[in-house]
């Protein structure tokens, strides 16, 4: 449990470091890929719903941290879209090694072309109305496209990390 | 067992949703050490991957001193964006000057103190338009001073920390700016659109000749963000609505945002 829990906290933070370092500058269409919510997701996946909801709220913090939107913004989506990937999750929809090898990377890129208007549509709640973007179809359509992608690979390592941790489909 | 487990961390989602929503709300400031120990929570990390990658990318370029090249190009671009700037200063100012400055004492920005400054990180979202760079409150920064460079204004100084600032960019859509334009008898206020996006003035009277080009600079009203006679941009599109009585415009800012290697801090505090 305990080896779990710090590998799960390195990697959240070096994710976090990698977003911040490498895959922000490396914007596609000038949108950046936010792999922050590609990794709740990923641990959704693997079915653990603590786990990915803890680790999603954790991951949005500390990229708020280096971020001028709404602090904690970005972490109540991570939020959210592991609570509805974990949903499947538990179910065993998005299994790496038992469902069709398109099937995870299919729900992956749902969440990412779903996570900017999410994004956009609770800051708009919270009273942030100058979030909405002209580019946010391009927003939506390059982060789902990334997702899909990043997906296989972010949800194995996710899987070693809930395997670590002895963590139980919850 | 499952389930009960289940609904646990469902719950436990929702407060944690509601906890930070709540915190969104009351938000203001107050959020600022929670921000600089989270950033000193991952700043190891990625200083690692930074120290990592770099030579790697390096390496791909090595064979032609590519980054040499970069750096050089990057310290150039900045020296031609302050000639740029002082370019557009003058032939900005000179209108205004002729009528102005003989009757009222305003600063003029070259006499302003700078502190030049290295673009570290820009933004890492797609929600604001902001960079940090490799000066803080240790070499005089403090919160609101202007950024300039590129040819014109950046923006300014909203947040501190002892070797490092965030600087919200004038394209930022919660940035709003003060400017001026031909004679300096109408102001009007530029909004940011987001990143990558041309500014917008709006509800500007028609008795105000502007043609495309027209540079618009700072206004430098009393209790403003910015001194006067900066260059923040130029007309692109003129948008008249028949039967209006103003017209907007979509302005293209002066200085080049893309290419933000090296700035200058203007060591100048708003209502001074």
């Amino acid at each position: 449990m305990t080896r779990g829990l710090v590998a799960l906290v390195i990697c959240t933070v070096m994710l976090v470091a990698v977003q911040i370092t490498i895959i922000s500058p490396l914007r596609i269409a000038g949108v950046v890929v936010m792999l922050v919510w590609l990794w709740p997701v990923s641990l959704a996946l693997t079915g653990r719903t603590v786990v990915s909801v803890g680790a999603g709220f954790v991951t949005g913090l500390l990229f708020d941290t280096h971020s001028l939107t709404p602090f904690g913004l970005t972490g109540v989506v991570g939020v959210l879209l592991a609570l509805a990937a974990a949903q499947l999750g538990r179910e065993g929809v998005g299994d790496l090694d038992a469902a069709a090898w398109w099937v995870t990377p299919a729900l992956a890129s749902a969440a990412g072309f779903s996570a900017p208007l999410i994004f956009i549509i609770l800051g708009f709640l919270t009273g942030h109305t100058t979030l909405w973007r002209g580019n946010l179809g391009v927003m939506m359509v390059v982060n789902a496209v990334a997702f899909f992608v990043l997906a296989r690979p972010l949800t194995r390592l996710a899987q070693r990390v809930a395997e670590s941790g002895g963590w139980s489909r919850t | 067992m499952a389930s009960a487990r289940t609904r646990r961390g469902v719950l436990s989602g929702t407060v944690a949703v509601i906890l930070v929503l709540v915190i969104i709300i009351a938000s203001g400031g107050v959020l600022s050490g929670i921000k600089a120990a989270g950033r000193a929570v991952v700043a190891p990390f990625a200083w690692v991957l930074t120290e990592v990658t770099r030579p790697i990318g390096n390496a791909f370029a090595g064979a032609f001193n590519y980054s040499d090249v970069v750096a050089q190009n990057r310290q150039l671009r900045a020296e031609l964006g302050r000639a740029e700037m002082q370019g557009n200063e003058s032939s900005a100012m000179l209108q205004q000057l002729q009528e102005v400055t003989t009757l009222q004492n305003l600063p003029f920005v070259g006499s302003i103190r700078v502190v030049t400054a290295q673009v570290t990180t820009n933004s890492p979202t797609n929600f604001s338009a902001s960079f940090t760079i490799a000066r803080g409150s240790d070499d005089g920064l403090l919160t609101g001073m202007p950024v300039v460079g590129n040819g014109g204004l950046i923006g300014r100084v909203v947040a501190v920390s002892a070797h490092s600032a965030t600087v919200l960019m004038i394209t930022d859509a919660t940035a709003i700016t003060g400017a001026t334009f031909g004679n300096g008898h109408t102001d009007v206020l530029i909004n940011g659109r987001g990143v990558d996006e041309n500014v917008v003035a709006t509800a500007v009277p028609l008795s105000s000749p502007i043609t495309p080009g027209t540079v618009f600079t700072t206004s430098g009203l009393s209790g403003g963000l910015y001194p006067p006679g900066i260059p923040v941009a130029t007309v692109h599109t003129v948008l008249l609505t028949p039967g209006a009585s103003t017209y907007d415009f979509s302005l293209t800012p002066t200085a080049d945002l893309h290419h933000l290697g090296y700035v200058d801090v203007m060591l100048w505090e708003p209502g001074t």
